[in-house]
């Protein structure tokens, strides 16, 4: 177990590593959701490991939170996209 | 059941490590977020039925709900990623670009039904 846990944790590493470098803005938001599951992955195997379940409502929370961070990034993407290169006269809504 | 759990976990571990290195190692954008988005909830999904066997029916139930909020809500947030990466970079650099024509084009004049 502390074998997959060191696993889980080389994976945020890299994955942070990406978020460091990432070159936009959507690898960096997709560099957190890994390591966000990294990180869930490890408190699984914690729990396991400790045999206690005290932490686990803690992963329903992770994930519920990067998939909001997820969506919230994307949107913002795509309405800056719009921003820079449409014309407030050419936005015509559809 | 011990040895079967810690397989199912270190296995987890494994496919995590894939992509933590699919996202640091792929060239392209749209390489790592397909690293990024089907490799990692594979790796959860494993070490979370290891820990379920390990942990008996309290520990699996929230694993469960874990697992369940993450398959309904990670491909989702995984494809508003690709689109809006789609929308807002340049793709010369792909082949086959079949969603760029119907981009163009409102949904509801599209033939096909």
């Amino acid at each position: 177990m502390i074998v997959a846990i060191g696993c889980f944790a080389f994976a945020a590493l890299c994955s942070t590593y990406r978020l460091l470098i990432g070159p936009g803005l959507a690898e960096r938001v997709m560099a957190l959701d890994v390591t966000l599951i990294s990180l869930m992955g490890a408190i699984a195997v914690d729990a396991a490991r400790r045999d206690d379940t005290t932490y686990l409502v803690l992963l329903m929370v992770i994930a519920i939170v990067g998939f909001t961070a997820t969506v919230a990034a994307s949107k913002f993407l795509e309405q800056e996209h719009e921003a820079l290169t449409l014309a407030p006269t050419e936005s015509t809504p559809q | 059941m011990t040895l079967l759990a810690t397989a199912l976990m270190i296995g987890g571990g494994g496919v995590a490590v894939l992509a933590g290195i699919g996202v640091l190692r792929f060239s392209t954008t749209y390489a790592r977020l397909h690293a990024a988005g089907k490799a990692s909830p594979v790796a959860f999904l494993i070490a979370a039925v290891g820990a379920g066997i390990e942990l008996g029916a309290a520990g699996s139930a929230a694993l469960l709900i874990a697992a369940t909020a993450m398959v309904l809500t990670l491909p989702v947030g995984v494809h508003l990623l690709f689109r809006a990466v789609h929308r807002t970079s340049n793709n010369d650099h792909l082949f086959v670009d079949e969603l760029a024509p119907k981009l163009l084009q409102p949904p509801w004049q599209s033939e096909s039904p």
